[in-house]
């Protein structure tokens, strides 16, 4: 199987050198394969957002080396990485991040124009896009106009319709209700699995956790474990759950510096 | 201890406040000025010359004076909507409403202190520039001007701490009646959708049949007279409302509705952004249109008067100098000048009549203008017989106006008598000859001429009983040039930091209508971040954005002025002379404010690089 990103040895230091320095990141590595669904859990102040951002190219690291879809990333200006970012990467995040100044249409198809797309193209893609997650009746609402689901499915749109190699999610079901984040979950479970989408997805929900295919934990900027979904979801979460548990009852290793 | 958290407050907004500031500080500044100038007690009595110009400048401080007041009491609402939600905050944690009342008024007190001090400094440094400038363009001393002119200050300090009094109060009404709860959620204000126009087209149809008629009646000014004066203003204006509220949100749609162009890049983005900030704005946008009209109209009227000085003097007199009795220093100094024609007449007077020869004038007539058809001309045959009746001689108009430009400083004080040369020498009585002289550029000499003027003094002394050269003048076309050109110079200065004041105040209120709502736009342009748009894509996009927010007002209000100009044809030969020049130095400033403005927002929007 391709791998789709590979993470070897990266840190993240914040702070100037000499001064009080704090290690989000230590040492950590990776991979992950073409079609995996892989969540990332922890406590607060793990680094697993640090992480995420590191791999979304928005936070240089430190030292260690990220290449996704085989290319390298950590010798890139800040133009290649903006243009790597159009091109390879989706992004959802926890409090939607759309342009409340444009359609869902403008919004969805805002990738595609910034790669100078044919009209026609953008047309037919978002038109796709948005059948597919259900909202091809909202294309010419104002997001002030959706709920809260309606607004994370025009982020996925988004996030989708350049057909991006890794899609990140930062807690996508952190401002939903429990309904709609299961609708939203399923969603990215079957884009996994029907149109192999890979997907790393941030989040300290063990339901969401359930629906990834495998989990990383990350503990004081440190890969502690990891867990691997065989038997069905809800085995999945009860596994996850004594997982968590035997995390919180252990001694903290405090690594910082 | 509300105090201290309020100071807090305050450096917190500092930006706002500066920028809200920058225009009260200008409006101080030249509000000072114009009050020396037209203040200054012994400046008024020893100059005749500046007393034409002091009246100027007195209208100058009631118009600035109004216009202030608006400004004041919009910037000060604008201030307790920035602090609404602390001073909730304050009332959340038990402060009295009596408290934060007190707080507000100290601080925009305070503010009104601090400018005034900032205010009046600049504003002695501008009446030091002004008079310098007034000086040198007329070529007279103040000797008596004072810079620093105490009633002046106490003026200046009077109205501003009254009218921030005011306003302050006013506000404070306000805050005393609004409850905790929306005083915390203030700042809480979610964009609202554009609306679809549903009477777009009758309201754009409207708005441009009454801008149509504002500008006919603009236009038409000299016909129309009182209905013009009134229907202009409020045709003009209500026509530029009408046309912002609903034709600027058809355009942006209209452009959006381009595909191929907005889904490009980021155009989809930039248009967004405009529709938004237009639709909020448009009520702002309309009002600084109207104000650059009268900011841009006071400059390029202001410089179209000093222009006028030139041109109109001309027209009244054909020739640059008249010369009586010339002596040998007189024609040294005119030989020294290029002159295209050169002529000189005697003349007698007695106590009631003035002789001149018949002879000389047919042999080279004066140039006159026909003030029927308005050409230039010489006077054409003389008839051989002129009678005279009770002492009257009767002799063609245009004749009569030789005389006037043959003897200016004489007519019309005594009978005037064209007389064949042996009468002449019968005739008693004092001669006098008279040069006259021409270039074919008075304001290219303008020092010869002073410096003529100077030398005929002694002259005018001599011939005229009881003429004092300090108070008195003779009417030649030097003198007549001196007074029309301070006047003119007073009301360029005038109309020029008129205008500066407007512009400053307006344009900080623009500034601060687009950056205070830049906090709100970090997240979308992090958004676009994310989404990897490049930096410069970002940049692109918010130039174009705020170019299209000052371009509408702008133009609109350039239109009106170039429009309006028209309407002082009636007193000026041409209002459009040289206006580029003017406009020129409108967009200089304009131009900078708008620099200035993406400047401040992109370092609010863009992380730092």
């Amino acid at each position: 199987m391709k791998s789709i990103l590979q993470a070897s040895k990266i840190s993240k230091t914040y702070g100037m050198k000499g001064a009080a320095t704090y290690t989000a990141i230590q040492d950590l590595s990776f991979s992950m394969n073409e079609g995996e669904f892989i969540g990332i859990m922890g406590p607060s102040g793990s680094g697993k957002t640090t992480l995420l951002n590191m791999v979304a190219t928005l936070d240089p690291m430190t030292s260690g080396e990220i290449s996704i879809d085989g290319v390298s990333i950590s010798s890139m200006n800040e133009d290649q990485l903006s243009d790597f970012r159009s091109e390879k990467l989706g992004f959802i995040f926890q409090d939607f991040n759309l342009l409340e100044n444009m359609t869902v249409f403008e919004n969805i198809s805002l990738p595609l124009s910034l790669q100078n797309t044919k009209l026609e193209k953008i047309q037919a893609s978002v038109s796709q896009v948005s059948r597919l997650l259900g909202i091809s009746d909202l294309t010419e609402k104002y997001p002030a106009e959706l709920s809260g689901g309606q607004k994370q499915r025009t982020a996925i749109a988004r996030a989708l319709i350049h057909q991006p190699a890794l899609l990140l999610a930062d807690e996508p079901t952190g401002a939903l209700d429990s309904r709609n984040a299961a609708t939203l979950l399923e969603t990215l479970a079957d884009l996994n699995e029907d149109r192999k989408v890979s997907i790393m997805m941030v989040t300290h929900d063990p339901r969401s956790a359930s629906y990834c295919s495998r989990l990383l934990f990350i503990k004081d900027g440190k890969l502690d474990r990891e867990l691997r979904s065989r038997g069905s979801r809800e085995e999945f979460h009860q596994e996850i759950l004594t997982v968590l548990g035997d995390l919180d009852r252990r001694p903290v290793a405090g690594v910082r510096a | 201890m509300i105090t201290k958290l309020a100071l807090n407050g305050l450096k917190r907004k500092q930006r706002d406040y500066i920028i809200l500031f920058t225009g009260l500080i200008i409006s101080i500044a030249v509000f000072y000025m114009f009050l020396t100038m037209s203040l200054n007690k012994e400046f008024i009595t020893q100059n005749s010359v500046i007393n034409n110009i002091q009246s100027v400048f007195l209208v100058g401080t009631v118009m600035l004076s109004v216009i202030t007041f608006f400004y004041l009491f919009y910037t000060n609402s604008f201030l307790l909507s920035l602090r609404k939600k602390e001073f909730g905050l304050y009332e959340l944690i038990g402060a009295k409403k009596f408290q934060i009342r007190r707080v507000f008024q100290i601080e925009t007190m305070a503010i009104t202190a601090i400018s005034l001090v900032i205010g009046l400094t600049l504003g002695i440094l501008l009446s030091l520039l002004v008079s310098w400038l007034l000086m040198n363009g007329l070529n007279v001393e103040f000797t008596q001007f004072k810079i620093i002119y105490l009633p002046a200050v106490f003026w200046t300090m009077i109205y501003f701490l009254l009218v921030s009094f005011i306003t302050s109060s006013v506000h404070n009404m306000r805050l005393a009646k609004s409850s905790i709860i929306d005083l915390l959620r203030s700042e809480v204000q979610n964009d609202i959708v554009p609306e679809k126009p549903k009477s777009a087209v009758l309201q754009i149809f409207l708005g441009v049949l009454l801008l149509g008629i504002g500008y006919f009646a603009l236009y038409f000014m000299e016909q129309l007279r009182f209905i013009g004066l009134f229907t202009a203003p409020v045709a003009t204006t209500l026509g530029t409302y009408l046309l912002f509220v609903a034709l600027l949100p058809v355009i942006v749609r209209k452009w959006k509705r381009n595909k191929t162009v907005n889904f490009k890049g980021i155009n989809s983005f930039t248009s967004g952004q405009l529709s938004f900030r237009l639709s909020n704005l448009k009520w702002v946008l309309a009002t600084i249109a109207m104000l650059i009209a009268l900011s841009a109209g006071a400059i390029a009227g202001g410089f179209a008067f000093k222009n006028n000085a030139f041109t109109s003097i001309d027209e009244y007199w054909q020739y640059d100098t008249t010369l009586y009795n010339p002596g040998a220093a007189e024609t040294e100094l005119l030989n020294s000048i290029p002159l295209e024609e050169q002529l000189t007449f005697r003349f007698k007077l007695d106590d009631e009549t003035m002789y001149f020869v018949r002879e000389e004038l047919v042999a080279t007539p004066p140039l006159v203008k026909d003030w029927v058809t308005y050409d230039v001309m010489r006077p054409g045959s003389l008839p051989e017989n002129l009678e005279i009746e009770d002492g009257y001689q009767i002799v063609p108009d245009t004749w009569m106006s030789a005389l006037e430009t043959v003897n200016p400083a004489l007519f019309g004080t005594r009978n005037s008598h064209i007389v064949p040369l042996i009468e002449y020498e019968r005739a008693g009585g004092e001669e006098i000859s008279v040069m006259l002289a021409r270039t074919n550029d008075f304001a290219a000499h303008m020092e010869k001429w002073q410096e003529l003027a100077r030398l005929q003094e002694s002259t005018y002394t001599a011939l005229f009983a009881g003429f004092d050269p300090e108070t008195d003048s003779v009417a030649t076309k030097y003198a007549q040039f001196e007074t029309q050109y301070a006047i003119a110079s007073g009301t360029f200065f005038m109309g020029f930091f008129l205008g500066l004041a407007f512009l400053t105040m307006m344009a900080s209120i623009l500034m601060f209508k687009i950056l205070s709502g830049a906090n709100n736009d970090i997240r979308r342009y992090d958004s676009l971040r994310k989404l990897g748009v490049r930096r410069r894509l970002l940049e692109n996009s918010i130039h174009r954005e705020i170019l299209i927010v000052f371009l509408f007002p702008g133009v609109l209000g350039l239109l009106h002025v170039l429009v309006g100009m028209r309407m002082f044809s009636f007193i000026m030969d041409d209002p459009y002379y040289r206006l580029w020049v003017s406009l020129l130095i409108f967009l200089a400033i304009y131009g900078g404010y708008y620099f200035f403005t993406v400047h401040l927002y992109r370092k609010i929007v863009l992380p730092r690089q």
